[in-house]
């Protein structure tokens, strides 16, 4: 004997498939109208730590790239303020050789001293750059003035480094401090300078030619390695943005392929499952009207 | 000796009555086609006593018996006891894997990921205020958008623990409400067991009342286990969830520490959302709150405002629920200890907050790593109870399915037996009419020859 079928069975049989063909078009439309085929953690729960990591990813990344950019313009201050102290000290190198000469009497030399004075203070204008209302070459006190113009020569600033992170704990010391360029009172670059104004005055002209000019360019090859330090810092910078970049741009695809709804696909499903759900309502409307009872005469 | 002259019409009268009962229990089939829990009926068709021809010298004698007609012996409801059984066992399934898909789908929906505004990117956007915070440390602004984040942070927390909170005694209330169900649904049966028992001892069946019996005993299966037993006169006794219920015309009011052994069902997988899923899920929470709360306060304290003094709490509560931002750092973001030195430049305890980010707090996950698991776990578990709602539900309508080929009214069979009926009724009719016309030949005609 077949089974015996009834109209109540057909009934449930097609209520749960109707609802099952729904489920699923509503699931299509929501991958359609969100564009995303990860709308909960549910959908896909491997999918959705992954897109959760690489979330948190993308966004470390766009914060080093942010911090990669800070460095640069800090570097890009840093290394104008030290393009103008070297020009400070080819003009000083220039004056002390015009000094040395023996022909110079001593109203000539006094006005080389005021040129020299002016030049202090200049360079010392230089270590006083500011970027972002901060000192760059005060070490960790930015908010402190390093050098005061005028005869006071001390440095206020401290030797302390200012690190950027520019990936997961790759550091960079991005500045300068002033005493190691500029020198405070006791030594460095404003001593030697101090040093040949001392000598213009008292017309040691033997040393202007030869231990002054030797410190002053034993000064200058050190601000040389200042300059060079900033620059090989900053072509690591472009380096590491670039690679930040391409790290953005391969995390966003991986992104894209755990989230993003493949729309072709989706569109695919989502006409099928319509057509489904259709012939399902179609095929209802035909099996569950007519009974016996059409076809007998009363 | 013969039968009296008018068995014959007795003979009719019986099918007549007996076709037309058929066509009422018919009827009847037909008007509940749609009855939810309705068995279908069958008139029990059955031959008459036959009549034992009196006989002369020895009886029996002549011929033999001479069947009488036909009688309707019963109404039978047609119903399989076993499918019974085996489709509340499913429907228990069904119900405690629908209660957990039910709760779980909200535990999901209060985590709201992966979205810009679920935990994980507030974690994202607080971890990159400190960077930014390393990067100007001396910015007054900077350090009033780290305040922000981190506020926005422990009010992610915050929000997500008193949702699960709220989903835990909302569930409790459920548990409540459903056992109450149980002691209602425990009265109903003990009240139509007492009329189903009456009824019984008169030697009827109540087969409607059956039918709503073993209805609200379908609706207690997929609250938990029950147990059926048949007691006298067709009453039953009930025991859910290893207590017992229902006696014969008396129902006990059960609550929720009566039911020792309860192992199904849906008031089963509500107590396990509420007394382990959801405070599973709340522990691992609090679990990375506290960890940010200890972290971030022991590194706070080891570095430097921006006015050189030693830092202060970072963060206060003591996990999820009551996580905040210090006050006092909202109000003046100077106390933010940025500085590793007390220099004021220096960021190196920013960057040491940050960096927390990748470091492994938790075991050997990090913060956001912990978050990420704990997020994986919630949609991997409504995933499986999805996929166990599928697979009861699939199993409870194939069970009900053939229930419903035993028990259920087919209308083309209906109609088939609605014609068969009313052609035995016709027919029976027929052959009244052909014993009326015989009987006219013998008192109205006989012996009138030639009249």
């Amino acid at each position: 004997m077949t089974a015996r079928i009834t109209q109540g069975m057909m009934n449930q049989t097609l209520l749960y498939d109707l609802r099952n063909v729904t489920t699923q078009l509503s699931t299509s439309e929501q991958e359609l109208s969100s564009g995303y085929k990860l709308n909960k953690p549910s959908d896909d729960p491997y999918g959705a730590s992954q897109a959760l990591k690489l979330r948190a990813d993308l966004a470390a990344n766009t914060q080093y790239q942010s911090n990669v950019q800070d460095a640069n313009s800090w570097q890009n201050v840093a290394d104008t303020a030290l393009g103008d102290i070297g020009d400070s000290i080819q003009r000083a190198r220039d004056l002390v050789i015009q000094g040395a000469n023996d022909t110079n009497d001593a109203s000539d030399r006094q006005a080389i001293v005021t040129e020299l004075n002016q030049l202090i203070d200049s360079i010392k204008t230089d270590g006083n750059t500011q970027y972002a209302g901060r000192y760059i070459f005060s070490g960790t006190a930015t908010n402190t003035q390093p050098y005061q113009l005028g005869s006071n020569d001390a440095y206020s600033g401290n030797t302390a480094m200012i690190t950027r992170e520019i990936g997961v704990g790759v550091q960079v010391a991005i500045n300068t401090p002033g005493s190691s360029v500029i020198g405070d009172g006791t030594g460095g670059l404003l001593a030697t300078l101090r040093g040949i104004v001392n000598d213009l005055q008292s017309g040691n002209t033997n040393a202007l030619s030869t231990t002054d000019l030797n410190a002053l360019d034993t000064a200058n090859d050190t601000l040389l390695n200042a300059r060079a330090q900033v620059g090989a810092l900053s072509d690591r910078l472009t380096t590491a943005s670039n690679r930040l970049q391409s790290t953005e741009q391969s995390t966003t695809q991986l992104l894209s392929n755990v989230q993003d709804a493949d729309m072709t696909q989706v569109m695919v499903n989502f006409s099928t499952q319509q057509a489904a759900y259709q012939a399902a309502l179609r095929a209802g409307a035909q099996i569950i009207q007519p009974s016996l009872m059409d076809f007998l005469s009363t | 000796m013969g039968l009296s002259t008018f068995m014959g019409l007795e003979t009719s009268l019986r099918g007549l009555l007996a076709q037309q009962q058929a066509l009422d229990t018919t009827s009847h089939n037909i008007a509940n086609a749609s009855t939810t829990g309705y068995s279908r009926q069958v008139a029990v068709f059955q031959a008459s006593p036959a009549y034992t021809m009196p006989g002369v010298t020895t009886a029996p004698a002549g011929p033999g018996q001479i069947g009488t007609g036909v009688d309707v012996a019963g109404y039978q409801r047609i119903r399989d006891a076993f499918l019974d059984v085996q489709y509340r066992a499913q429907s228990m399934l069904q119900g405690q894997a629908q209660a957990n898909q039910d709760g779980l789908q909200q535990v999901q929906l209060a985590f709201n990921e992966p979205t810009d505004s679920g935990i994980s990117s507030l974690l994202s956007n607080y971890w990159g205020a400190w960077q930014n915070l390393s990067n100007n440390p001396e910015d007054m602004g900077t350090r009033q958008a780290l305040a922000q984040s981190a506020a926005s942070l422990a009010d992610g927390f915050q929000s997500l623990s008193s949702q699960l909170t709220t989903l835990q005694s909302q569930t409790a209330q459920n548990v409540t409400d459903q056992i109450n169900q149980v002691n209602n649904l425990g009265t109903q049966i003990a009240q139509l067991n007492l009329t189903i028992s009456k009824i019984t001892a008169t030697g009827n069946s109540p087969n409607d009342l059956l039918d709503q019996r073993d209805l609200l005993v379908d609706q207690l299966s997929a609250l938990g286990n029950v147990a059926v037993t048949n007691g006298v006169n067709g009453s039953v006794d009930i025991s859910f969830g290893g207590a017992s219920l229902v006696t014969a015309g008396t129902s006990a009011t059960l609550a929720e520490s009566d039911l020792t052994s309860l192992s199904a069902g849906k008031i089963q997988g509500l107590i396990t959302l509420r007394d382990t899923t959801i405070p599973g899920y709340q522990a691992q929470l609090n679990t990375i709150a506290s960890t940010l709360i200890t972290k971030t306060n022991a590194q706070s304290a080891a570095g430097f405002d921006l006015n050189g003094n030693a830092g202060g709490a970072f963060f206060t509560g003591t996990d999820a629920s009551d996580i905040a931002v210090n006050p006092a750092m909202v109000s003046n973001p100077a106390l933010i200890a940025a500085s590793a030195t007390g220099a004021v430049g220096d960021a190196g305890n920013a960057l040491r907050m940050a960096d927390m980010q990748t470091t492994p707090t938790i075991g050997s996950a990090t913060i956001d790593a912990a978050y990420t698991q704990l997020v994986t776990q919630v949609g991997a578990d409504v995933q499986q109870a999805t996929n166990q709602v599928d697979t009861t539900t699939a199993l409870t309508n194939a069970l009900q399915n053939q229930r419903q080929s035993v028990s259920g009214v087919s209308l083309d069979e209906e109609m088939t037996n609605l014609i068969t009926f009313q052609r035995g009724y016709q027919a029976s009719a027929r052959a009244l009419s052909a014993m009326d016309d015989m009987l006219d030949q013998l008192i109205n005609r006989t012996g009138r020859v030639g009249l």
